[in-house]
């Protein structure tokens, strides 16, 4: 441990012009630069110093507090109507999420339907959501879709909420899924993996607070 | 937006007895998709929002849009370019979510796209105006004659911060919120990078000192 030589020893670092002299050699910007790059790697002549870890121990509440800060100020602006919200919804350009075009048959020779692969992700998600006690995450179709009987592999993530059985969930969700697929499309599903990716630790309540009543 | 809106194909659909039916909406109670996103965590509302859930992305809008309004309006010094920023944010974020590596991390990087979306439009009114309109002068509520009254270290060090020099003040929005390194917030400001780290160092001093004070 390197002693701490501290010519006056009262007055804090940031009230002094010294700061080398209150940081056992260091200054206050060389424990900032340490902190934003996570303490990596280890100098012990920062670590070691009472000194430095105290001033480190300032820099670090400080970067708290100003978290805090903006977050009070949000927090304290005064609700808006909405149309702030409505605004962006309206700018958005949803288009650039359709992806490919799946084909669907019909009697006509000359009627040519298709869905597009956005639209079918989106019927898994509210399939998925219809399952209790799961969320679903990201929507994968992996094959050729255009091409109609070419067998094509569904990958989905899901969350699933804390207690409950997962296997039996991830079995809920793939059939609820196939079910979907098989009554909306005419894909050939080669098989439909589910990976569960979180296990949320709050339960939602949903309006009206019917969760549960069975 | 009422109902839940699932099958988007629906336009897709255009002979009678097409098989695409409405059945989800019936299924699912609005109340109960609406709280499932609510909870759900960032990393899912984003990975929904790339794939074309534009709920998932109204979720994170409602849910970060405030604290981008009052980091654009920190930085601009006026609410309503705050308001611009927050829906070219937004708009930015949407076209460009699925480069976001770290989907769990998209708080912050809605904050990065904020300050770009900021300082075009500093640099914009840098372009249409003398340099007397670029300096943000402190709000009534900031001035330094209520520092005494504030009713919270928050307070005070928004204050406090508000107070700072302009040039202070910047560079260390730029480096506290935005995460800007000393080189990148050289540039941004058109300033050597050593100045830079003096502006932050006399920033740094001043707010710990003020900081200290609220323990």
């Amino acid at each position: 441990m390197t002693p701490s030589h501290t010519p006056d020893s009262t007055a804090p670092w940031f009230a002094a012009d010294d700061e080398p002299d209150h940081l056992d050699g260091h200054t206050i910007e060389e424990l900032s630069d340490y902190l934003d790059r996570g303490k990596e790697p280890a100098d012990p002549s920062v670590d070691e110093s009472a000194a430095c870890r105290i001033a480190l121990a300032s820099l670090e509440r400080l970067h708290g507090a100003m978290g805090s800060m903006v977050q009070e100020e949000a927090d304290r602006a005064p609700a808006r109507d909405d149309s702030w919200v409505t605004t962006i919804l309206d700018g958005i350009v949803r288009d650039s999420r359709s992806g490919r075009d799946i084909p669907i048959s019909h009697p006509a020779p000359t009627a040519r339907l298709s869905v597009t692969e956005g639209a079918v992700r989106g019927l898994l998600r509210a399939a998925g959501d219809s399952v209790d006690n799961i969320i679903v995450g990201r929507c994968r179709l992996d094959g050729d879709v255009t091409t109609p009987g070419v067998p094509v592999t569904v990958t989905v993530d899901a969350n699933v909420y804390r207690g409950e059985n997962i296997p039996t969930l991830a079995d809920n969700l793939r059939s609820a899924l196939l079910d979907a697929l098989h009554s909306h499309t005419e894909l050939t599903i080669a098989g439909i993996d589910v990976t569960i990716r979180d296990i949320f630790l709050i339960k939602p309540e949903p309006e009206g607070g019917v969760q549960n009543h069975d | 937006m009422g109902g839940y809106d699932v099958v988007a194909c629906h336009d897709e659909f255009v002979t009678p007895g097409a098989t695409v039916s409405c059945e989800s909406r019936a299924t699912i109670p609005d109340g109960k998709s609406r709280a499932l996103l609510e909870y759900a965590d960032d990393h899912t509302l984003v990975d929904r929002a790339v794939d074309g859930d534009v709920r998932a992305f109204e979720v994170l809008v409602r849910r970060h849009g405030p604290l981008v309004r009052a980091y654009a309006t920190r930085i601009l010094g006026s609410s309503h370019d705050a308001d611009d920023v927050v829906q070219e944010t937004f708009i930015t974020a949407w076209a460009k979510l699925s480069t976001l590596e770290n989907p769990a991390m998209a708080k912050s990087w809605l904050m990065r796209i904020a300050n770009h979306k900021s300082i075009d439009r500093i640099r914009a009114r840098r372009n249409h105006s003398n340099l007397d309109d670029v300096d943000v002068p402190a709000s009534e509520d900031h001035s330094p004659t209520r520092l005494a009254e504030a009713r919270s270290r928050s307070e005070a060090l928004s204050q406090v911060l508000t107070a700072l020099p302009e040039d202070q003040r910047r560079c260390w929005e730029l480096k506290e919120f935005a995460d800007y390194s000393y080189v990148k917030i050289a540039e941004e400001l058109d300033l050597p990078v050593s100045t830079v780290r003096g502006l932050l160092a006399r920033a740094r001093k001043t707010l710990i000192r003020e900081m200290e004070v609220w323990r």
